[in-house]
């Protein structure tokens, strides 16, 4: 019989820098889940993604052991990378901060694509698109 | 919806846990961050969603979270685990009981690697087992990233006569140090101090009859060209901290270093290294 999931925990870590401090620290040691373990096989899974964060889906079971899945890293982070700047504008309809091409567009909705709620990379690039002009980067052609 | 007013306000990680109909919802905001109006204005507007959502009202309530609670409370669901033929790897505050014909191995390891709960821990000890079954050599042994050392512990423990273990992180030196005593080794037996292995390669006087290295496949691929200079023809290394896919590209680097593999180990979707010199 499957294992009854007794808590879904979401954190936001730095890809291949997991450490038993906090959240990653009271978010598992308060569900009883084994903090170095975890930390173990997210740096493992994620050394190949340094630089960014990677937001991570931890399934806890009733005998504490537990399971996770590795989510794409926000769009905003990438969209931020990809212009090559610190943060967003704080008023995205009036003051610009930087742009991004449609390639690159496309490459970021590539990598979104398994956590968007798109049937094809068209729609994904909409909504990658939307979270862009929301940060005030505009699209180059 | 919870969710993104947490992400808002600043949290850094979320959970979720059922209880019957309910859900408790903890998000994790850095103490520096929790100011007390940001937290009140945040409760107000669980409440206004809640009520534009028709949904009942979301009970709101903040602590600050004791360091202690987080560090020690996995501690509470760990039990005495047979490992192999020969271990049982034990918290140091449970006393085994009906497990005398095995290898008894205490352990408390704070917050460094190595309960023997994971699938790398448990396939290093095993492929030790192939090493050392218990009768005292003069095996010398080095431990890079030792963690709460227990693969030194256990080597030792297995009749080897000597073993240095580091690891860079202070923590774990701590605690393997820590494990050390309480499993009646003596810091002339097993020297464990924070380095890496060029500190090992500085430090020990000429090569170590085995090794073991279970960290991560990034650093391994960085030390297997280094391997040899703790290595004499009959040296042999246990691998692990590795996962299957990246398997390939370090049995080709370790060839390329003429290391003969004599197994490739795996669990789940873990694997380790059973490597020899000659």
């Amino acid at each position: 019989m499957a294992k009854k999931v007794v808590a879904i925990i979401k954190l936001a870590i730095d890809a291949g820098k997991a450490t038993p401090a906090p959240p990653i620290g009271p978010a598992l040691g308060q569900h009883g889940v084994n903090i170095m373990m975890f930390c173990k096989e997210y740096n493992a899974k994620t050394a190949d993604k340094a630089g960014f964060v990677i937001p991570v889906e931890i399934s806890v079971y009733e005998d504490r052991s537990f399971t996770f899945i590795l989510k794409t890293p926000p769009a905003s982070v990438l969209i931020r990378k990809a212009a090559g700047i610190e943060k967003g504008s704080g008023e995205p309809n009036k003051v610009k901060v930087g742009s991004i091409t449609t390639a690159q567009l496309k490459e970021i909705a590539e990598t979104k694509m398994p956590d968007l709620n798109a049937n094809d990379i068209e729609a994904a690039m909409k909504i990658v698109g939307g979270t862009a002009r929301n940060m005030g980067i505009t699209i180059a052609d | 919806m919870v969710f993104w007013r947490a992400e808002q306000l600043g949290c850094r990680g979320t959970s979720n846990q059922f209880k019957g109909n309910s859900a408790i919802i903890a998000a994790y905001l850095p103490q520096e961050q929790a100011k007390l109006l940001d937290l009140a204005a945040f409760a107000l507007w669980l409440r206004q969603d809640s009520l534009s959502l028709n949904l009942t009202e979301p009970q709101v309530a903040w602590k600050l979270i004791d360091e202690e609670d987080w560090s020690s409370s996995w501690k509470d669901h760990w039990e005495p685990q047979e490992i192999g033929d020969l271990f049982l790897v034990c918290p140091a505050w449970i006393e085994p009981q009906g497990q005398e014909n095995r290898t008894l191995l205490k352990l408390d390891p704070g917050v460094a690697f190595g309960t023997g709960g994971h699938p790398t821990t448990q396939l290093c000890l095993e492929a030790l087992e192939m090493r050392l079954d218990g009768t005292p050599t003069d095996a010398k042994i080095a431990d890079i990233g030792c963690g709460s050392g227990i693969l030194s512990i256990g080597a030792m423990l297995l009749g080897a006569k000597e073993a240095h273990a580091v690891d860079i992180d202070p923590l774990a030196v701590k605690a393997a140090k820590a494990n050390r005593d309480l499993n009646d080794i003596s810091g002339d037996q097993l020297n464990i101090y924070q380095g890496s292995l060029d500190s090992l390669v500085n430090d020990l006087n000429g090569p170590v009859d085995g090794f073991f290295c279970n960290i991560l496949a990034e650093v391994i691929v960085e030390m297997i060209p280094e391997m040899e200079k703790i290595s004499q023809p009959q040296t042999w290394g246990i691998l692990s901290g590795i996962l299957l896919e990246q398997a390939k590209p370090i049995a080709d680097l370790l060839e390329h270093h003429d290391w003969i593999i004599a197994t490739l180990w795996r669990r789940q979707e873990w694997c380790c290294f059973n490597i020899r010199r000659s």
